[in-house]
């Protein structure tokens, strides 16, 4: 198992974003659904570990981030792409992905063709010399999700990764996700059901920092059945489990 | 519906604001946005340390070189003024509406008269060489500097010309220079840096007021 | 991509990417100007003599560097916090030190790159227009350490206040910093608070400053450590950065508990209180040696006796340049050190004219020759000194006149500054004293006899601005009666003046003429 959450909780004063979550994850594509609010950027950054858990257990890769050594060793082995992702203007695509890979400890003689290989894959090729304050926010978008795959992660945490991105760069990302699932932990946190219909394995539905759906795609759209709010069988299915959970 | 109908605008709202409690509102967030509450307190901590310099010391209490300590600290506070001129928003602000060059307007005359009344409570009871007047002046040309330099910079660097256009005035004190556009070292009675220090500022507000500092998407403090 | 396939080691492709996308290349041309205006311009009004011209890398380029080191530093540290990628440089696995560590180099290359920039090109110029000597190497060490420590106080404080005001109030609080060191540097006195001999801003030193003697480099020695220390210490201060942030925030134990948990090794944190401690008390070091700082007693300025070198103690070999004028059918040699040999034709053609008014009178000198303007610790008047006489001056003192080695502003007051120095000297000295007597003031009769003389010479004694010797302030009448005695004793043909002079110049010295004696 890549991840291992046991009773993770995660507060912010009196406000539980994350509470109580247990989770155990392999290789895959792996989405997290929820509202505003529910707690998926907040157990994503602990997943990133960024946020301390409160409470609970993790253990990433099979190693205990609390350990500055794990912790490192889980850096090095680990992608992520923010929600809101910060980004140096002055930059050009290439010395902005160049940059997250000298900070992972990638090795030196790698860096250049994993660059090549990460601009590639999200299709950044002509705009490779480009500087950041000239894309656009799709382009911004994948220039993040580059980053976060140059250095061939084993675990993936990506909170709306298709956020900004057309309909065709949607498509050549699932595939992408897809394609990097097959031997990582992929957790795509996102508001689009129809991505993870497409590319995940297996669903997560958050509510109120509580995980309370799990499984497959199909098994969310089968609890839809029946149920009117939403305009897809998924739809369905999201919205008939959060009605469920917060009755 | 009739022609006047259509004409008359529509009945406000119960509980919506008035046009003049909207304006104090919109004003007030506008200030905010520009961290102004923040500023005010670094204009104040220039007012401590003008304060501190003249209770202290820190340079001679006479003659032209006495002007050394008080222009730092006077480029500092118009520095200070000029960064809060940067905008969090970019495009989508500037899109918005009309209101935003009375904004700028009202937060830099509004900010440069409350540096120079910081800087001048800071002195009060100490010897400030030149008094109030020259400290007016200075405030007021370095802003108009600051005010210029971040429609090239945009606002968060913005504080580099008045902080330059200072150590160059520093070398002007020592060499005593009587050139109007050195108008930090020059007296009171001096007409020529007077008008020279309110072209300035005259110049930085109005295209500020126009254009606005340079921004780009990717500016946010 | 040829760019990314140079094999560099991790740190220094970052590195480079640092230096490529740093903000401080944008801002030279404006620090260039600063420069010119500032430095160069001050530096071009000084003699061409090293010492002077490398004083005003502490007196102007260091102002003018920390203006902006500090605040782009601070720009630079802040970067994080104002491009929101904290988290996201957070999930990377290179230690968030050695990540700070490697953008404050990149900002401290280029602001130091400017600073030798502009130190070559000081010291090129004066490389050109000295005529002895070499460049002084403890100045540059004191500015780069003053635009290194400046510059990490400064990202510091980006780094620990990230928001808009930080860049500006660090600029103008570095400034006012040095300012008030120059301040307390200027105007300090043995037995004042030493610390103020920490401040690298000072006064320009003594005209002849390392020319005669060697400059001891104890002060600059003891800035150089402060500085070191402070940039250290905060060096350190950068390594717990990322846990005194989550410090800050922390509510409770647990948070604080966390808090240590997300940051970097307990190593590298060790390392980091290590040189906390170490830059505190290499700082604290340099402040009680200061504390033990004496005047120096032998070239002037300050020495600390733990850092002191005797060997400096020795004087520097002399170096002169001498010209020989013929007056009066005998020679007259005069003599200034190498280093000011850009003015001996001007010192000469200044004393000329008074020379051959005097020649072969009784005490009358038969050379003029530049000395040390501090000796044995005490300060070196001129005056005439040997047997026979020669007329000696310094650089910094001719008669009453400073700083005559400083510059020409005014080449008439200039001259005249030189002839009346030696008249003073003349006039007031006893034959065969033996020992540089400096210019003691002068009667009123000694004051008519030396307008007198000056006007002879082509030199309106208004040229000296008033600076004439006088016993206290003259009343009305004695001003008229020196006047009257002037006017008189102009009126003579030079050779009757020197026969009055030759009867009467030991009664003169003396001071038991008056100007109603004088004929």
């Amino acid at each position: 198992m890549n991840v291992t959450l046991t009773d993770v909780h995660r507060s912010f004063g009196k406000n539980k974003a994350v509470d109580g979550v247990s989770l155990e994850l392999g290789p895959g594509v792996f989405g997290l659904l929820g509202p505003n609010g529910a707690g998926k950027t907040s157990l994503l950054r602990v997943l990133a570990t960024v946020l301390p858990p409160s409470s609970g257990e993790i253990a990433l890769l099979g190693r205990d981030p609390r350990m500055s050594a794990a912790r490192r060793d889980i850096r090095r082995r680990l992608g992520y792409l923010p929600q809101n992702l910060g980004y140096y203007p002055s930059f050009t695509v290439v010395e902005f992905i160049e940059y997250f890979a000298l900070l992972k400890e990638m090795p030196t003689s790698a860096v250049p063709k994993a660059v090549a290989a990460a601009v590639e894959r999200v299709d950044l090729g002509p705009k490779a010399k480009a500087k950041l304050r000239t894309l656009s926010g799709g382009m911004l978008r994948r220039v993040g999700i580059a980053q976060a795959i140059v250095n061939n992660p084993d675990l993936l945490l990506l909170d709306e990764p298709t956020a900004g991105l057309d309909p065709e760069q949607r498509v050549q990302f699932r595939s992408l996700m897809r394609s990097l699932g097959e031997n990582a932990t992929v957790i795509a946190s996102t508001h689009l059901v129809e991505d993870v219909g497409a590319a995940c394995s297996e669903v997560a539905l958050m509510s109120a920092g509580k995980i309370v759906f799990r499984g497959t795609p199909g098994e969310l759209t089968a609890r839809g059945e029946g149920h009117s709010v939403g305009d897809a069988p998924l739809e369905r299915g999201y919205s008939a489990v959060l009605t469920e959970a917060r009755s | 519906m009739t022609t006047t109908e259509v004409l008359k605008p529509p009945a406000a709202p119960a509980g919506s604001m008035r046009p003049i409690s909207a304006g104090i509102r919109l004003t007030w967030l506008h200030l905010r946005t520009r961290r102004v509450p923040a500023g005010l307190l670094a204009l104040a901590v220039c007012g401590a340390l003008l304060r501190a310099a003249l209770h202290w010391h820190w340079t001679f209490n006479s003659g032209p070189y006495a002007q050394q300590v008080p222009m730092i600290i006077e480029a500092g506070a118009a520095a200070v003024i000029a960064v809060t001129v940067h905008t969090p928003f970019g495009e989508t602000e500037g899109s918005a509406g009309r209101y935003l060059p009375y904004l700028r307007l009202l937060a830099a005359i509004g900010l440069t008269g409350l540096a120079i009344l910081a800087l001048q409570l800071g002195a009060v009871g100490e010897n400030l060489n030149e008094g109030v007047t020259v400290l007016a002046r200075t405030v007021v040309g370095f802003t108009g500097l600051g005010l210029l330099c971040s429609l090239i910079t945009g606002g968060l660097l913005a504080w580099t010309l008045p902080m330059g256009y200072m150590t160059f005035c520093q070398y002007a004190l020592l060499e005593a220079w009587t050139a109007p556009w050195t108008w930090p070292v020059r007296p009171a009675a001096d007409h020529g840096a007077w008008i020279c220090s309110c072209a300035v500022f005259a110049a930085g507000l109005s295209l500020f007021t126009i254009l606005g500092p340079r921004s780009r998407l990717s500016d946010n403090s | 991509m040829s760019a990314l396939t140079m094999p560099l080691p991790g740190t220094a492709r970052a590195l480079r990417l640092e230096l490529k996308r740093n903000a401080v290349p944008y801002l030279l041309p404006l620090l260039a100007a600063v420069f010119y205006f500032n430095t160069l311009r001050t530096a071009d009004g000084f003699p061409p003599v090293w010492t002077l011209r490398a004083s005003v890398i502490s007196a102007h380029m260091l102002f003018e560097f920390s203006a902006f080191a500090g605040g782009l530093a601070a720009w630079a540290g802040s970067r994080e916090g104002r491009r929101k990628t904290l988290d996201l440089v957070a999930t990377t696995s290179r230690a968030a030190w050695a990540r700070l560590s490697i953008a404050l180099a990149g900002t401290l290359c280029w602001l130091l790159l400017a600073f030798l920039a502009g130190v070559a090109l000081l010291y090129g110029r004066t490389a050109f227009q000295a005529t002895w000597g070499g460049p002084p190497l403890w100045p540059v060490f004191v500015g780069a350490a003053g635009v290194t420590v400046v510059s990490v106080i400064g990202f510091a404080c980006g780094v620990f206040f990230p928001g808009r005001f930080t860049a500006p109030l660090v600029a103008i609080g570095t400034l006012l910093l040095y300012q008030a060191g120059m301040h307390a540097a200027q105007s300090l006195e043995p037995g004042q608070a030493a610390y103020a001999l920490l401040s690298p801003a000072d006064a320009p030193p003594i005209v002849d400053a390392g020319i005669y003697h060697h400059v001891p480099p104890d002060r600059a020695v003891v800035q150089v450590m402060l500085m070191a220390g402070i940039a250290v210490g905060l060096l350190g201060a950068l390594g717990l950065a990322p846990d005194l942030r989550r410090l800050a925030t922390a509510r409770s134990l647990a948070s604080v508990r966390g808090a240590f948990a997300r940051g970097d090794s307990w190593l590298l944190r060790t390392i980091a209180v290590v040189l906390i401690t170490c830059g505190a008390g290499m700082a604290a070091t340099a402040v009680s040696l200061a504390g033990t700082a004496q005047p120096d007693t032998i070239a002037g300025g300050w020495e600390i006796p733990a850092l002191h070198s005797s060997a400096v103690d020795r004087s520097l070999p002399a170096a002169q340049a001498c010209t020989s004028l013929n007056v009066a059918g005998s020679a007259f040699q005069v003599c200034v050190h190498k280093a000011f040999s850009f003015d001996l034709k001007e010192v000469a053609a200044a004393l000329k004219p008074v020379i051959a008014e005097i020649a072969g009178l009784p005490g009358a000198p038969v050379g003029a020759s530049e000395v040390a303007s501090i000796s044995g610790g005490q300060t070196v008047t001129s005056g005439m000194a040997g047997h026979p006489p020669v007329f000696t001056f310094t650089a910094d003192r001719v008669g009453l006149m400073f700083g005559q080695f400083l510059g020409m502003p005014d080449p008439a007051a200039w001259r005249a500054g030189f002839q009346m120095g030696l008249l003073d000297a003349f006039l007031t000295s006893q034959p065969g004293a033996g020992h540089p007597a400096g210019p003691t003031r002068s009667g009123a009769a000694q004051q008519a006899v030396e307008n007198a003389l000056l006007t002879a010479v082509g030199t309106s004694p208004s040229e000296l601005g008033g600076g004439q010797m006088l016993n206290g302030r003259p009343n009305a009448a004695t001003s008229a009666a020196i006047s009257a005695a002037t006017r008189r004793f102009l009126a003579l043909s030079a050779s009757a003046r020197r026969a009055w002079l030759a009867a009467h110049l030991s009664a003169l010295r003396a001071g038991t003429i008056t100007p109603a004696q004088i004929p």
